[in-house]
Protein backbone atom coordinates (compact mmCIF):
# COMPACT_ATOMS: atom_id res chain seq x y z
CA UNK A 1 0.00 0.00 0.00
CA UNK A 2 2.90 2.55 -0.77
CA UNK A 3 1.91 5.98 -1.01
CA UNK A 4 -1.55 5.17 0.58
CA UNK A 5 -3.14 7.82 3.06
CA UNK A 6 -2.48 6.16 6.68
CA UNK A 7 -5.02 7.50 9.35
CA UNK A 8 -4.26 6.67 13.05
CA UNK A 9 -7.59 6.09 14.87
CA UNK A 10 -7.19 6.74 19.00
CA UNK A 11 -10.33 5.11 20.71
CA UNK A 12 -10.40 3.07 23.41
CA UNK A 13 -13.59 1.26 22.12
CA UNK A 14 -12.55 -1.71 19.98
CA UNK A 15 -15.55 -2.26 18.16
CA UNK A 16 -15.73 1.46 17.00
CA UNK A 17 -12.32 0.70 15.50
CA UNK A 18 -12.89 -2.20 13.94
CA UNK A 19 -15.97 -0.41 11.95
CA UNK A 20 -13.98 2.81 10.94
CA UNK A 21 -11.36 0.37 9.85
CA UNK A 22 -13.40 -1.77 7.70
CA UNK A 23 -14.49 1.69 6.30
CA UNK A 24 -11.71 3.57 5.27
CA UNK A 25 -9.88 0.09 4.08
CA UNK A 26 -12.64 -0.24 1.75
CA UNK A 27 -11.61 3.22 0.74
CA UNK A 28 -8.02 2.47 0.15
CA UNK A 29 -6.89 3.64 3.11
CA UNK A 30 -4.01 2.57 5.38
CA UNK A 31 -5.41 1.86 9.29
CA UNK A 32 -3.14 2.05 12.16
CA UNK A 33 -5.13 1.69 15.57
CA UNK A 34 -4.34 2.52 18.84
CA UNK A 35 -6.44 1.82 21.64
CA UNK A 36 -5.32 4.43 24.33
CA UNK A 37 -3.94 7.79 24.36
CA UNK A 38 -0.74 7.03 25.66
CA UNK A 39 0.12 4.14 22.67
CA UNK A 40 -1.37 6.30 20.18
CA UNK A 41 1.48 9.10 20.87
CA UNK A 42 3.95 6.23 21.15
CA UNK A 43 2.81 5.29 17.44
CA UNK A 44 3.36 7.93 15.91
CA UNK A 45 6.84 7.80 15.73
CA UNK A 46 6.40 4.14 13.63
CA UNK A 47 2.89 4.98 11.52
CA UNK A 48 3.46 8.66 10.76
CA UNK A 49 0.21 9.02 10.12
CA UNK A 50 -1.67 11.40 7.62
CA UNK A 51 -4.57 12.37 9.72
CA UNK A 52 -5.06 11.27 13.02
CA UNK A 53 -8.65 10.78 14.40
CA UNK A 54 -9.05 11.23 17.95
CA UNK A 55 -11.44 10.31 20.25
CA UNK A 56 -12.45 12.78 23.17
CA UNK A 57 -13.70 10.20 26.03
CA UNK A 58 -11.40 7.94 27.40
CA UNK A 59 -11.20 5.98 30.57
CA UNK A 60 -14.40 7.88 31.53
CA UNK A 61 -12.22 11.24 31.10
CA UNK A 62 -11.91 13.79 28.42
CA UNK A 63 -8.33 12.21 27.70
CA UNK A 64 -8.43 13.00 24.20
CA UNK A 65 -7.98 16.69 24.45
CA UNK A 66 -5.25 16.15 26.61
CA UNK A 67 -3.77 13.77 23.69
CA UNK A 68 -4.47 16.69 21.42
CA UNK A 69 -2.90 19.05 23.29
CA UNK A 70 0.12 16.96 23.39
CA UNK A 71 0.15 16.60 19.64
CA UNK A 72 0.02 20.06 18.97
CA UNK A 73 1.85 21.85 21.89
CA UNK A 74 4.89 19.36 23.16
CA UNK A 75 8.20 19.33 22.51
CA UNK A 76 8.92 15.56 21.78
CA UNK A 77 5.44 15.82 18.96
CA UNK A 78 6.98 19.03 16.82
CA UNK A 79 7.60 16.42 14.40
CA UNK A 80 3.45 15.65 14.10
CA UNK A 81 1.67 18.66 15.05
CA UNK A 82 1.27 19.21 11.25
CA UNK A 83 -0.67 16.56 11.38
CA UNK A 84 -4.34 16.68 11.26
CA UNK A 85 -6.63 15.63 13.92
CA UNK A 86 -10.04 14.86 13.67
CA UNK A 87 -11.68 14.82 17.09
CA UNK A 88 -14.76 12.42 17.91
CA UNK A 89 -16.78 11.96 20.53
CA UNK A 90 -20.65 10.59 21.37
CA UNK A 91 -20.80 13.30 24.22
CA UNK A 92 -22.90 16.17 22.58
CA UNK A 93 -20.73 19.45 24.56
CA UNK A 94 -18.36 21.80 22.44
CA UNK A 95 -14.78 21.92 23.86
CA UNK A 96 -16.33 25.56 24.58
CA UNK A 97 -19.08 24.09 26.58
CA UNK A 98 -16.30 21.60 28.32
CA UNK A 99 -13.83 24.13 29.48
CA UNK A 100 -15.12 27.55 29.96
CA UNK A 101 -11.64 28.96 30.06
CA UNK A 102 -11.19 31.22 26.58
CA UNK A 103 -6.99 30.66 26.74
CA UNK A 104 -7.55 26.60 27.48
CA UNK A 105 -9.81 25.96 24.44
CA UNK A 106 -7.79 27.86 22.46
CA UNK A 107 -4.99 25.34 23.34
CA UNK A 108 -6.86 22.22 22.85
CA UNK A 109 -9.25 23.31 20.21
CA UNK A 110 -9.46 20.72 17.73
CA UNK A 111 -8.89 20.84 13.79
CA UNK A 112 -11.66 18.97 13.07
CA UNK A 113 -14.99 17.49 15.43
CA UNK A 114 -17.57 14.73 14.42
CA UNK A 115 -19.87 12.99 16.99
CA UNK A 116 -20.19 9.30 17.41
CA UNK A 117 -22.49 7.39 15.52
CA UNK A 118 -20.77 8.75 12.67
CA UNK A 119 -22.38 10.47 9.49
CA UNK A 120 -20.14 8.21 6.89
CA UNK A 121 -20.87 10.80 3.96
CA UNK A 122 -20.41 13.93 6.26
CA UNK A 123 -16.85 12.13 7.87
CA UNK A 124 -15.45 10.95 5.01
CA UNK A 125 -16.36 14.69 3.73
CA UNK A 126 -15.08 15.94 6.66
CA UNK A 127 -11.53 13.54 6.45
CA UNK A 128 -11.03 14.81 2.82
CA UNK A 129 -10.74 18.71 4.01
CA UNK A 130 -8.77 17.09 6.83
CA UNK A 131 -6.26 15.93 4.26
CA UNK A 132 -6.18 18.71 2.10
CA UNK A 133 -4.62 20.55 5.55
CA UNK A 134 -1.61 17.89 5.47
CA UNK A 135 1.42 19.31 3.89
CA UNK A 136 3.00 16.09 3.00
CA UNK A 137 -0.55 14.46 1.56
CA UNK A 138 -0.30 12.63 -1.81
CA UNK A 139 -3.77 12.35 -2.96
CA UNK A 140 -6.01 9.87 -1.87
CA UNK A 141 -5.92 6.54 -4.15
CA UNK A 142 -9.68 5.01 -5.20
CA UNK B 1 -15.89 36.42 78.20
CA UNK B 2 -13.51 34.83 75.15
CA UNK B 3 -14.88 35.22 71.70
CA UNK B 4 -11.39 35.21 69.68
CA UNK B 5 -11.79 33.07 66.56
CA UNK B 6 -9.70 30.31 65.66
CA UNK B 7 -6.02 31.36 65.32
CA UNK B 8 -5.55 29.31 61.68
CA UNK B 9 -7.80 31.16 59.74
CA UNK B 10 -7.48 34.95 59.12
CA UNK B 11 -9.85 36.57 61.74
CA UNK B 12 -13.38 37.22 60.50
CA UNK B 13 -13.89 40.65 59.09
CA UNK B 14 -16.97 43.14 59.96
CA UNK B 15 -18.47 45.59 58.76
CA UNK B 16 -20.15 48.62 61.25
CA UNK B 17 -22.72 50.88 59.09
CA UNK B 18 -23.68 53.56 61.30
CA UNK B 19 -24.61 57.47 60.96
CA UNK B 20 -24.08 58.08 64.50
CA UNK B 21 -19.98 58.25 65.28
CA UNK B 22 -20.32 57.45 68.97
CA UNK B 23 -22.01 54.34 68.14
CA UNK B 24 -19.71 53.11 65.49
CA UNK B 25 -16.32 53.67 67.83
CA UNK B 26 -18.25 51.74 70.67
CA UNK B 27 -18.85 48.81 68.24
CA UNK B 28 -15.10 49.36 66.57
CA UNK B 29 -13.66 49.07 70.50
CA UNK B 30 -15.64 45.90 71.08
CA UNK B 31 -14.84 43.87 68.50
CA UNK B 32 -11.27 45.15 67.73
CA UNK B 33 -10.98 43.89 71.24
CA UNK B 34 -12.13 40.47 70.67
CA UNK B 35 -10.27 39.85 67.71
CA UNK B 36 -12.11 40.76 64.97
CA UNK B 37 -11.06 42.75 61.65
CA UNK B 38 -13.54 45.93 61.88
CA UNK B 39 -14.32 48.86 59.25
CA UNK B 40 -17.19 51.27 59.90
CA UNK B 41 -18.94 53.64 57.14
CA UNK B 42 -20.93 56.59 58.19
CA UNK B 43 -23.61 56.29 55.52
CA UNK B 44 -25.05 53.67 53.31
CA UNK B 45 -23.14 54.18 49.88
CA UNK B 46 -20.00 54.38 51.73
CA UNK B 47 -21.12 50.99 53.57
CA UNK B 48 -21.88 49.19 50.41
CA UNK B 49 -18.92 50.27 48.74
CA UNK B 50 -17.19 48.94 51.67
CA UNK B 51 -19.14 45.53 51.87
CA UNK B 52 -18.36 44.81 48.09
CA UNK B 53 -14.36 45.74 48.39
CA UNK B 54 -14.44 43.99 51.71
CA UNK B 55 -16.27 41.08 51.48
CA UNK B 56 -17.32 40.67 55.01
CA UNK B 57 -18.28 37.65 57.17
CA UNK B 58 -20.92 40.26 59.22
CA UNK B 59 -22.54 43.35 57.99
CA UNK B 60 -23.46 45.66 61.27
CA UNK B 61 -26.36 48.46 59.85
CA UNK B 62 -28.39 51.04 61.49
CA UNK B 63 -31.72 51.19 59.75
CA UNK B 64 -32.77 54.97 60.35
CA UNK B 65 -29.83 56.78 58.01
CA UNK B 66 -29.75 59.39 55.93
CA UNK B 67 -29.63 58.73 52.20
CA UNK B 68 -29.76 55.19 51.88
CA UNK B 69 -31.70 53.36 54.34
CA UNK B 70 -30.51 50.12 56.15
CA UNK B 71 -33.64 48.48 54.61
CA UNK B 72 -32.04 49.33 51.42
CA UNK B 73 -28.82 48.27 52.06
CA UNK B 74 -30.19 44.82 53.32
CA UNK B 75 -32.04 44.00 50.12
CA UNK B 76 -28.75 45.67 47.68
CA UNK B 77 -26.25 43.52 50.23
CA UNK B 78 -28.77 40.36 49.77
CA UNK B 79 -28.96 40.91 45.75
CA UNK B 80 -25.41 40.44 45.44
CA UNK B 81 -24.59 37.46 47.97
CA UNK B 82 -27.47 35.70 49.23
CA UNK B 83 -25.51 34.52 51.90
CA UNK B 84 -24.44 37.90 53.40
CA UNK B 85 -25.56 38.02 57.29
CA UNK B 86 -27.10 41.27 58.54
CA UNK B 87 -27.49 42.57 62.17
CA UNK B 88 -29.76 45.48 62.42
CA UNK B 89 -29.25 48.14 64.92
CA UNK B 90 -32.67 50.24 65.76
CA UNK B 91 -32.93 53.37 67.62
CA UNK B 92 -36.57 52.94 67.60
CA UNK B 93 -36.89 49.26 69.18
CA UNK B 94 -40.21 48.57 68.31
CA UNK B 95 -40.98 44.52 67.04
CA UNK B 96 -42.47 46.29 63.76
CA UNK B 97 -39.19 47.55 62.50
CA UNK B 98 -37.44 44.41 63.42
CA UNK B 99 -40.39 42.32 61.88
CA UNK B 100 -39.63 44.17 58.94
CA UNK B 101 -36.08 44.34 58.50
CA UNK B 102 -35.94 40.74 59.20
CA UNK B 103 -38.87 40.24 56.66
CA UNK B 104 -36.14 42.21 54.42
CA UNK B 105 -33.63 39.46 54.96
CA UNK B 106 -31.48 40.56 58.21
CA UNK B 107 -30.52 37.74 60.45
CA UNK B 108 -30.85 39.29 63.64
CA UNK B 109 -31.44 42.31 65.45
CA UNK B 110 -30.06 44.44 68.06
CA UNK B 111 -32.00 47.62 69.68
CA UNK B 112 -29.78 50.39 71.34
CA UNK B 113 -28.71 50.83 73.95
CA UNK B 114 -26.79 47.52 73.94
CA UNK B 115 -23.82 46.03 76.08
CA UNK B 116 -21.00 45.14 74.70
CA UNK B 117 -21.64 41.36 76.46
CA UNK B 118 -25.11 41.89 74.25
CA UNK B 119 -22.98 42.45 70.63
CA UNK B 120 -20.82 39.84 71.13
CA UNK B 121 -22.91 37.10 71.31
CA UNK B 122 -25.18 38.44 68.59
CA UNK B 123 -22.05 39.08 66.66
CA UNK B 124 -20.64 35.30 67.52
CA UNK B 125 -23.79 33.79 66.37
CA UNK B 126 -24.16 35.74 63.10
CA UNK B 127 -20.45 34.14 62.14
CA UNK B 128 -21.47 30.69 62.83
CA UNK B 129 -24.63 31.40 60.99
CA UNK B 130 -22.37 32.96 57.90
CA UNK B 131 -20.11 29.31 58.59
CA UNK B 132 -23.29 27.57 57.73
CA UNK B 133 -24.46 29.26 55.07
CA UNK B 134 -20.72 29.10 53.36
CA UNK B 135 -20.60 25.52 54.21
CA UNK B 136 -23.71 24.82 52.69
CA UNK B 137 -23.13 26.80 49.47
CA UNK B 138 -19.86 24.80 49.09
CA UNK B 139 -21.76 21.43 49.17
CA UNK B 140 -24.63 22.99 46.96
CA UNK B 141 -21.28 23.69 44.28
CA UNK B 142 -20.07 20.12 44.86
CA UNK B 143 -23.17 18.47 44.07
CA UNK B 144 -23.73 20.75 40.96
CA UNK B 145 -20.58 19.18 39.65
CA UNK B 146 -20.70 16.06 41.27
CA UNK B 147 -24.08 16.00 39.42
CA UNK B 148 -23.21 17.43 35.97
CA UNK B 149 -19.86 14.92 35.82
CA UNK B 150 -22.47 12.16 36.21
CA UNK B 151 -24.73 13.32 33.44
CA UNK B 152 -21.83 13.26 31.25
CA UNK B 153 -19.98 10.13 32.21
CA UNK B 154 -23.66 8.61 32.08
CA UNK B 155 -24.84 9.56 28.88
CA UNK B 156 -21.25 8.45 27.40
CA UNK B 157 -21.71 5.02 29.03
CA UNK B 158 -25.11 5.07 27.30
CA UNK B 159 -24.32 6.29 24.30
CA UNK B 160 -20.70 4.18 23.56
CA UNK B 161 -22.28 0.90 22.76
CA UNK B 162 -25.36 2.53 21.09
CA UNK B 163 -22.97 4.12 18.85
CA UNK B 164 -20.73 1.27 18.31
CA UNK B 165 -23.64 -0.81 17.29
CA UNK B 166 -25.11 1.73 15.28
CA UNK B 167 -21.77 2.28 13.11
CA UNK B 168 -21.36 -1.59 12.87
CA UNK B 169 -24.59 -1.37 11.12
CA UNK B 170 -24.15 1.36 9.22
CA UNK B 171 -20.61 0.62 7.75
CA UNK B 172 -22.29 -3.16 7.09
CA UNK B 173 -25.03 -1.37 4.82
CA UNK B 174 -22.22 0.89 3.26
CA UNK B 175 -20.08 -2.73 2.50
CA UNK B 176 -22.56 -4.72 1.42
CA UNK B 177 -21.04 -5.55 -1.92
CA UNK B 178 -17.89 -6.96 -0.52
CA UNK B 179 -17.11 -10.59 -1.18
CA UNK B 180 -14.92 -11.25 2.03
CA UNK B 181 -18.37 -9.50 3.98
CA UNK B 182 -19.74 -12.62 5.41
CA UNK B 183 -17.45 -13.51 8.10
CA UNK B 184 -17.26 -9.86 8.86
CA UNK B 185 -20.57 -9.60 8.86
CA UNK B 186 -21.38 -12.48 11.38
CA UNK B 187 -18.34 -11.21 13.75
CA UNK B 188 -19.63 -7.67 13.39
CA UNK B 189 -23.61 -9.31 14.66
CA UNK B 190 -22.07 -11.12 17.53
CA UNK B 191 -20.49 -7.94 18.77
CA UNK B 192 -23.23 -6.09 18.34
CA UNK B 193 -25.23 -8.52 20.31
CA UNK B 194 -22.90 -7.80 22.80
CA UNK B 195 -22.66 -4.71 23.25
CA UNK B 196 -26.37 -4.53 23.19
CA UNK B 197 -26.24 -6.54 26.46
CA UNK B 198 -23.80 -4.82 27.52
CA UNK B 199 -26.14 -1.74 27.51
CA UNK B 200 -29.10 -3.90 29.11
CA UNK B 201 -26.70 -4.85 31.96
CA UNK B 202 -26.09 -1.38 32.50
CA UNK B 203 -29.69 -0.23 32.37
CA UNK B 204 -30.47 -2.60 34.88
CA UNK B 205 -27.69 -2.23 37.36
CA UNK B 206 -28.46 1.44 37.37
CA UNK B 207 -31.65 0.85 38.06
CA UNK B 208 -31.06 -0.94 40.97
CA UNK B 209 -28.61 1.18 42.15
CA UNK B 210 -32.19 3.83 42.15
CA UNK B 211 -33.78 1.45 43.97
CA UNK B 212 -31.72 0.69 46.77
CA UNK B 213 -31.02 4.37 46.66
CA UNK B 214 -34.92 5.25 46.78
CA UNK B 215 -34.51 3.07 49.79
CA UNK B 216 -37.33 0.72 47.40
CA UNK B 217 -35.27 -2.19 47.63
CA UNK B 218 -33.62 -2.13 50.74
CA UNK B 219 -36.36 -1.36 52.99
CA UNK B 220 -37.32 -4.97 54.12
CA UNK B 221 -35.87 -6.58 57.12
CA UNK B 222 -36.11 -10.43 56.77
CA UNK B 223 -34.52 -13.15 58.45
CA UNK B 224 -32.47 -14.31 55.76
CA UNK B 225 -29.99 -17.52 55.54
CA UNK B 226 -27.31 -16.36 53.65
CA UNK B 227 -26.33 -20.18 53.27
CA UNK B 228 -29.14 -21.05 50.10
CA UNK B 229 -28.92 -18.19 48.94
CA UNK B 230 -24.61 -18.69 48.32
CA UNK B 231 -25.24 -21.92 46.87
CA UNK B 232 -28.23 -21.00 44.66
CA UNK B 233 -26.06 -17.55 43.44
CA UNK B 234 -22.97 -20.25 42.68
CA UNK B 235 -24.95 -22.78 40.47
CA UNK B 236 -26.34 -19.80 38.62
CA UNK B 237 -22.83 -18.32 37.51
CA UNK B 238 -21.35 -21.93 36.82
CA UNK B 239 -22.32 -20.87 33.13
CA UNK B 240 -20.25 -18.12 33.33
CA UNK B 241 -17.38 -19.70 35.27
CA UNK B 242 -17.43 -23.06 32.53
CA UNK B 243 -16.16 -21.82 29.16
CA UNK B 244 -12.78 -20.93 30.87
CA UNK B 245 -12.95 -23.58 33.15
CA UNK B 246 -13.35 -22.05 36.54
CA UNK B 247 -14.13 -24.14 39.95
CA UNK B 248 -16.70 -22.47 42.04
CA UNK B 249 -16.52 -24.15 45.49
CA UNK B 250 -18.91 -23.00 48.22
CA UNK B 251 -18.70 -23.20 52.07
CA UNK B 252 -21.72 -22.80 53.93
CA UNK B 253 -21.91 -22.53 57.17
CA UNK B 254 -22.57 -25.53 58.88
CA UNK B 255 -25.70 -24.21 60.53
CA UNK B 256 -27.96 -21.35 59.30
CA UNK B 257 -26.81 -17.76 59.26
CA UNK B 258 -29.13 -15.88 59.29
CA UNK B 259 -29.25 -11.68 58.88
CA UNK B 260 -31.53 -8.88 58.63
CA UNK B 261 -32.19 -8.08 55.48
CA UNK B 262 -33.80 -7.53 52.37
CA UNK B 263 -33.97 -11.32 50.08
CA UNK B 264 -33.73 -9.79 46.78
CA UNK B 265 -30.80 -7.23 48.02
CA UNK B 266 -28.57 -9.71 49.70
CA UNK B 267 -29.17 -12.04 46.22
CA UNK B 268 -28.08 -9.34 44.23
CA UNK B 269 -24.84 -8.28 46.67
CA UNK B 270 -23.59 -12.17 46.52
CA UNK B 271 -24.45 -12.20 42.53
CA UNK B 272 -22.42 -9.36 41.74
CA UNK B 273 -19.47 -10.52 43.89
CA UNK B 274 -19.16 -13.78 42.56
CA UNK B 275 -19.47 -12.90 38.80
CA UNK B 276 -16.78 -10.13 39.49
CA UNK B 277 -14.77 -12.90 41.02
CA UNK B 278 -15.52 -15.35 37.88
CA UNK B 279 -15.03 -12.53 35.21
CA UNK B 280 -12.11 -11.29 36.33
CA UNK B 281 -10.61 -14.59 37.27
CA UNK B 282 -7.61 -16.78 34.85
CA UNK B 283 -8.88 -19.43 33.14
CA UNK B 284 -8.57 -22.64 35.10
CA UNK B 285 -8.89 -20.10 38.21
CA UNK B 286 -10.79 -20.73 41.21
CA UNK B 287 -13.59 -19.07 42.98
CA UNK B 288 -14.04 -19.76 46.72
CA UNK B 289 -17.31 -18.38 48.34
CA UNK B 290 -17.83 -18.88 52.49
CA UNK B 291 -19.62 -17.38 55.37
CA UNK B 292 -19.19 -18.06 58.88
CA UNK B 293 -20.41 -16.31 61.91
CA UNK B 294 -17.89 -14.22 63.34
CA UNK B 295 -18.11 -12.30 66.94
CA UNK B 296 -22.32 -11.86 66.80
CA UNK B 297 -21.61 -10.80 62.95
CA UNK B 298 -21.55 -12.80 59.45
CA UNK B 299 -18.79 -12.83 57.34
CA UNK B 300 -19.40 -13.69 53.94
CA UNK B 301 -16.30 -14.04 51.71
CA UNK B 302 -15.47 -14.21 48.31
CA UNK B 303 -12.42 -15.37 46.97
CA UNK B 304 -10.92 -15.40 43.64
CA UNK B 305 -7.64 -16.57 41.98
CA UNK B 306 -7.62 -13.80 39.19
CA UNK B 307 -5.86 -10.70 38.09
CA UNK B 308 -5.72 -8.86 41.48
CA UNK B 309 -6.60 -5.14 41.54
CA UNK B 310 -3.15 -2.71 41.90
CA UNK B 311 -3.09 -0.94 45.27
CA UNK B 312 -3.60 2.64 43.93
CA UNK B 313 -6.65 1.46 42.55
CA UNK B 314 -8.23 -0.11 45.33
CA UNK B 315 -9.37 2.83 47.22
CA UNK B 316 -11.89 4.10 43.43
CA UNK B 317 -12.78 0.32 43.85
CA UNK B 318 -16.44 1.14 44.61
CA UNK B 319 -16.98 3.81 43.31
CA UNK B 320 -19.38 4.32 40.56
CA UNK B 321 -18.43 3.87 36.90
CA UNK B 322 -14.78 3.03 38.21
CA UNK B 323 -13.02 0.22 36.01
CA UNK B 324 -9.51 -1.07 37.09
CA UNK B 325 -7.30 -0.04 34.05
CA UNK B 326 -4.48 -3.00 33.59
CA UNK B 327 -3.91 -5.95 31.11
CA UNK B 328 -6.58 -9.06 31.53
CA UNK B 329 -9.59 -6.76 32.60
CA UNK B 330 -9.90 -4.65 29.28
CA UNK B 331 -12.49 -5.94 27.14
CA UNK B 332 -14.41 -7.52 29.98
CA UNK B 333 -17.70 -6.75 29.86
CA UNK B 334 -19.25 -3.42 32.37
CA UNK B 335 -19.98 -0.24 33.09
CA UNK B 336 -18.29 -0.22 36.75
CA UNK B 337 -21.42 -0.21 38.52
CA UNK B 338 -21.22 -3.51 40.61
CA UNK B 339 -19.49 -2.97 43.56
CA UNK B 340 -21.18 0.47 43.99
CA UNK B 341 -24.09 -1.26 44.12
CA UNK B 342 -22.69 -3.45 46.90
CA UNK B 343 -21.32 -0.62 48.51
CA UNK B 344 -24.17 0.86 48.76
CA UNK B 345 -26.30 -2.42 49.61
CA UNK B 346 -23.86 -3.43 52.59
CA UNK B 347 -23.99 0.14 53.86
CA UNK B 348 -27.69 0.12 53.94
CA UNK B 349 -28.00 -3.24 55.77
CA UNK B 350 -26.08 -1.94 58.21
CA UNK B 351 -22.25 -3.76 57.53
CA UNK B 352 -19.23 -2.95 55.94
CA UNK B 353 -16.84 -4.37 53.03
CA UNK B 354 -13.06 -4.33 52.77
CA UNK B 355 -10.92 -6.11 50.21
CA UNK B 356 -7.56 -7.65 50.06
CA UNK B 357 -5.66 -7.57 47.19
CA UNK B 358 -2.52 -9.06 45.54
CA UNK B 359 -1.88 -8.20 41.82
CA UNK B 360 -1.28 -11.51 40.27
CA UNK B 361 -2.56 -13.65 42.95
CA UNK B 362 -6.40 -12.53 43.01
CA UNK B 363 -8.02 -10.94 45.87
CA UNK B 364 -10.96 -11.49 48.61
CA UNK B 365 -13.90 -9.45 49.38
CA UNK B 366 -14.98 -10.37 52.85
CA UNK B 367 -18.62 -8.14 53.71
CA UNK B 368 -19.48 -8.16 57.96
CA UNK B 369 -22.92 -8.01 58.12
CA UNK B 370 -24.98 -8.29 61.52
CA UNK B 371 -26.43 -11.47 62.51
CA UNK B 372 -30.05 -11.86 63.16
CA UNK B 373 -30.99 -11.84 66.44
CA UNK B 374 -31.69 -15.42 67.69
CA UNK B 375 -35.44 -16.56 67.88
CA UNK B 376 -35.86 -14.39 64.74
CA UNK B 377 -34.34 -17.29 62.57
CA UNK B 378 -37.96 -18.47 61.26
CA UNK B 379 -38.71 -17.35 57.86
CA UNK B 380 -36.16 -18.44 55.05
CA UNK B 381 -36.09 -16.37 52.09
CA UNK B 382 -36.01 -19.03 49.71
CA UNK B 383 -39.41 -20.65 50.94
CA UNK B 384 -42.48 -19.22 49.98
CA UNK B 385 -43.79 -16.60 52.58
CA UNK B 386 -46.99 -17.83 54.17
CA UNK B 387 -50.58 -16.13 52.93
CA UNK B 388 -50.42 -14.14 56.21
CA UNK B 389 -47.70 -12.54 55.80
CA UNK B 390 -47.92 -8.72 54.79
CA UNK B 391 -47.50 -8.35 51.28
CA UNK B 392 -44.26 -6.30 50.59
CA UNK B 393 -44.35 -2.40 51.37
CA UNK B 394 -43.39 -1.48 48.10
CA UNK B 395 -43.33 -1.80 44.51
CA UNK B 396 -40.13 -2.41 43.93
CA UNK B 397 -39.74 -5.84 41.74
CA UNK B 398 -39.61 -9.14 43.97
CA UNK B 399 -37.89 -12.11 42.99
CA UNK B 400 -38.14 -14.46 45.52
CA UNK B 401 -41.20 -16.67 43.92
CA UNK B 402 -38.40 -17.37 41.38
CA UNK B 403 -36.68 -19.36 43.64
CA UNK B 404 -39.61 -21.10 45.43
CA UNK B 405 -40.52 -24.69 45.41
Amino acid sequence: MAGSTTVLIIDDDDDFRASVRALLESRGFTVAEAASGQEGLALLTECRPDLILLDVMMECSTEGYGINQAIKWREECRDFRHIPVVMVSSIQESPDQLFPMAGEVDMIRPDFYVTKPLDIPAFLATLEKALERAPHHRSQPG
Amino acid sequence: MSSAPAQTAPPPSIVVIDDDPAMRLSCRKILDKSGYRVETFEDGAGGLDGVERLKPDLIIVDLKMPGISGFEVISRVLETDPAAVLVVITGYATIDTAVEAMKAGAYDFLPKPFSPDELRIIVQRGLERRRLMLEARRQELERELLRRRLVTFVSHQLQTPLAAVHQYLNVLRQLEDDSAGAARRREWYERCLIRVEEMLALIRNWLTLAAIEGQCLAQQRLPVDLNPIMVSVLEECRPLAEPDGITLEVRPAPEPCFCLGDPVCLRVLVENLVSNAVKYNRPGGRVEVAVRPVNGELELSVSDTGLGIPKQYQPFLFDEFFRVRQPGAAGKPGAGLGLAIVKRIVAELGGRIEVSSEPGQGSTFRVRLPAAPSGASAVSSLRVAPATDPPPSCAAPRRETRHAG
